[in-house]
């Protein structure tokens, strides 16, 4: 595996890592994605299950949504270093934009294959300008996001060492606007109960921020073979003091927006939430909630585990699961009740499971992300030396 | 220029389904994706059990949420006669208007089908975007994919258009379209000319002698889900009640 490579050997040694690591994800992006590309192909979305019956946006949204908020928060925690000037976060500010555009290209690749017309999508939008839109706002900044952020990378090829790079103030400035039109797309939605509220933008950008910490805690000890004493003196330090600490306490913020939901919309009798007692009376919100945010939250908090590999890993893994439980859930608990849908949705919950062909996606996107990342690591020196 | 609105009388219909029927029939709809479907519910236990419907086309808002979060301006209202109409040629099938509907009422080509057996297989399309070609599908003539009229095509969204093909022939200037009336019956919307027990009305909302603004302030016509502000241009007449419709939480599974 990749990430087990010895690179003791130095340079070759990484490079020798990052090959693997392109190839592993190669592989996956053939399989899973020939797969995936083969049954939409030949079903069109009748190989998702997504529904007239009421499920209209499933697990492909639910990738795409968790693949773009965690691109915007990397980019944001880049900005540390390269806006806020914390000199801390140098180390990792190369890899967080680096994974910002890999995440991006596994994210987009994915809804290119949900939507029926993608690329009417890049012509019609910004030449029918409907403002009102949430989605219009959304496609335009996502737009200009990718280019600036490739251009940002370009850049960055070029330097050796990392610098403040001017260009990421625009960036981070598009990063949060993405983030928060992202949460409008579901907060606005007030004949959704379950989505509907002026705190989901807020939710978003915290939970976009601290899936980004979990990225790069996770993807600085894959860069160095999960091999804590291989990280430089400022990168261990960084993980066991700011960082961990900022990713704490963003892990107890998503707990509290989260939890603080979930009781509401419990306790509440209103129509459309009972999607909560719903999720509730099922394994996955506990798994999210509680495995995979308590956990974490546990090991950041101790002085004994914040500064130890092995957890620091295990957090990012964890925080990195339950952010896709809890997107899976927001988004997938949304659509739950039917709201008028017809006579034959005779049901006052809406079940949806994700086919074979929606896993594909994810893996299909996974690949890309990875490969995308792999590759720059490999040849383009998209990779800090930390 | 009319604004054109519907009213129907929840005190008349017989949930006889004879407008979903029609309504398929006309605008050439797969068997449980229909642009008018009559919802029944049914609340507590045999033998004190009650049991109601709801016929449920578009609301034809004229605030409509659908038309505010479509992307690339493909759901419209259309100026002539305030129908929402959606535009396949711009559709790029995100589905954030069938989310955003309040009323269910949007559908999309190329989901697994509703209801089994798959008729579209029965009726195979030609080309790449036409999935299906229904033996009753309407003349070619009143079909007019800018304003979502016709058979469906891949990947796009389709709603009730109040049957737009029809009630723009009607004379100008005409209050009510009815089907009792021979100068207008052909320009009747199909869910409304087989109405059996003539529980539907067709009318100009704008027009102060028209018999939907009657029946409205006569008997107390109520829109469904009015805290949404999307403003419905279907009334229902509910004997002086809201109309019946018990939220998901007090329905029993049927």
């Amino acid at each position: 595996m990749a990430s087990i490579t010895d690179f003791s050997g130095g340079h070759s040694g990484r490079e020798t890592q990052w090959m693997l690591h392109f190839l592993i994800s190669l592989t996956i992006v053939v399989v899973a994605g020939g797969y995936a590309v083969w049954q939409i192909m030949t079903l069109g979305h009748a190989a998702f299950n997504t529904t007239n019956a009421g499920i209209f946006w499933g697990l492909p949204i639910v990738l795409y949504d968790y693949f773009l908020l965690t691109s915007t928060g990397l980019v944001m925690v880049a900005a540390i270093y390269h806006v806020l000037g914390v000199e801390a976060f140098r180390p990792v500010a190369k890899r967080c934009l680096g994974l910002a555009l890999a995440g991006l290209m596994g994210g987009v690749a994915v809804l290119f294959l949900e939507l029926s017309n993608p690329l009417m999508a890049l012509w019609a939008t910004p030449l029918n300008l409907q403002t009102q839109s949430p989605l219009f706002w959304k496609i335009l900044l996502v737009g200009a996001y990718t280019v600036l952020l490739a251009i940002v990378l370009f850049n960055s090829i070029k330097q050796p060492t990392v610098r403040p790079n001017p260009l990421v103030w625009p960036l981070a400035l598009l990063a949060l606007a993405i983030t928060l039109v992202a949460g409008s797309v579901y907060g606005m939605m007030a004949m959704r109960p379950m989505w509907f509220g002026g705190e989901i933008p807020v939710v978003f950008l915290i939970e976009s921020l601290v899936g980004a910490l979990a990225f790069t805690m996770f993807f600085s000890h894959l860069a160095h073979g999960f091999r804590h004493n291989r990280m430089s003196d400022e990168l261990r330090w960084l993980f066991e003091g700011p960082l961990a600490r900022l990713f704490g306490a963003l892990i107890v913020l998503h707990f509290l927006l989260h939890a603080g939901r979930a009781v509401t919309g419990w306790w509440s009798n209103a129509e459309g939430l009972q999607v909560w007692d719903h999720m509730l009376s099922g394994p996955l919100f506990y798994i999210g909630l509680g495995v995979c945010t308590l956990v974490p939250l546990v090991l950041m908090l101790l002085p004994a585990t914040r500064s130890n590999g092995l957890a620091q890993v295990t957090s990012g893994l964890l925080v990195m699961i339950g952010l896709f439980i809890a997107r899976y859930e927001f988004i997938i608990g949304g659509q739950q009740v039917p709201l008028f849908k017809g006579s034959w949705v005779q049901t006052q919950l809406i079940e949806y499971t994700p086919s074979m062909t929606e896993w594909a996606l994810l893996g299909l996107g996974i690949g890309i992300a990875n490969m995308v990342y792999g590759f720059a690591a490999w040849k383009l020196g998209g990779e800090d030396e930390a | 220029m009319a604004k054109w609105g519907m009213v129907i009388d929840l005190e008349t219909c017989t949930g006889c389904q004879a407008c979903t029927t029609a309504c398929a029939m006309e605008n050439s709809r797969l068997p449980g994706e229909n642009w008018q479907d009559v919802l029944f519910y049914s609340e507590g236990d045999y033998p004190h059990l009650n049991v109601s419907w709801l016929p449920r086309p578009c609301m034809q808002c004229e605030n409509p949420s659908c038309v505010s979060v479509c992307p690339t301006k493909a759901t419209f209202v259309d100026e002539g006669t305030g129908v929402v109409l959606v535009d396949w040629n711009k559709c790029i099938g995100c589905k954030y208007c069938m989310v955003a509907c309040p009323y269910g009422v949007r559908f999309y080509m190329d989901e697994a089908p509703v209801v089994e057996p798959d008729v579209k297989a029965a009726f195979p399309g030609e080309g790449r975007r036409q999935v299906w070609n229904p033996p009753f599908r309407m003349p070619d003539e009143y079909a007019d994919p800018s304003k979502g009229i016709g058979v469906q095509p891949k990947g796009v969204v389709s709603k009730c258009t109040f049957c737009h093909h029809k009630i723009t022939q009607a004379p100008e200037g005409v209050a009510d379209l009815d089907e009792d009336d021979p100068e207008t019956r052909e320009f009747t919307p199909a869910c409304v000319r087989v109405c059996a027990p003539k529980a539907r009305f067709f009318g100009d909302l704008d027009n102060p002698e028209s018999n939907v603004n009657r029946l409205i302030a006569d008997r107390g016509g109520v829109r469904l889900k009015e805290e949404t502000g999307n403003r419905p241009k279907v009334y229902y007449l509910s004997g002086g009640g809201s109309p019946v419709v018990p939220g998901q939480r007090s329905k029993r599974r049927s």
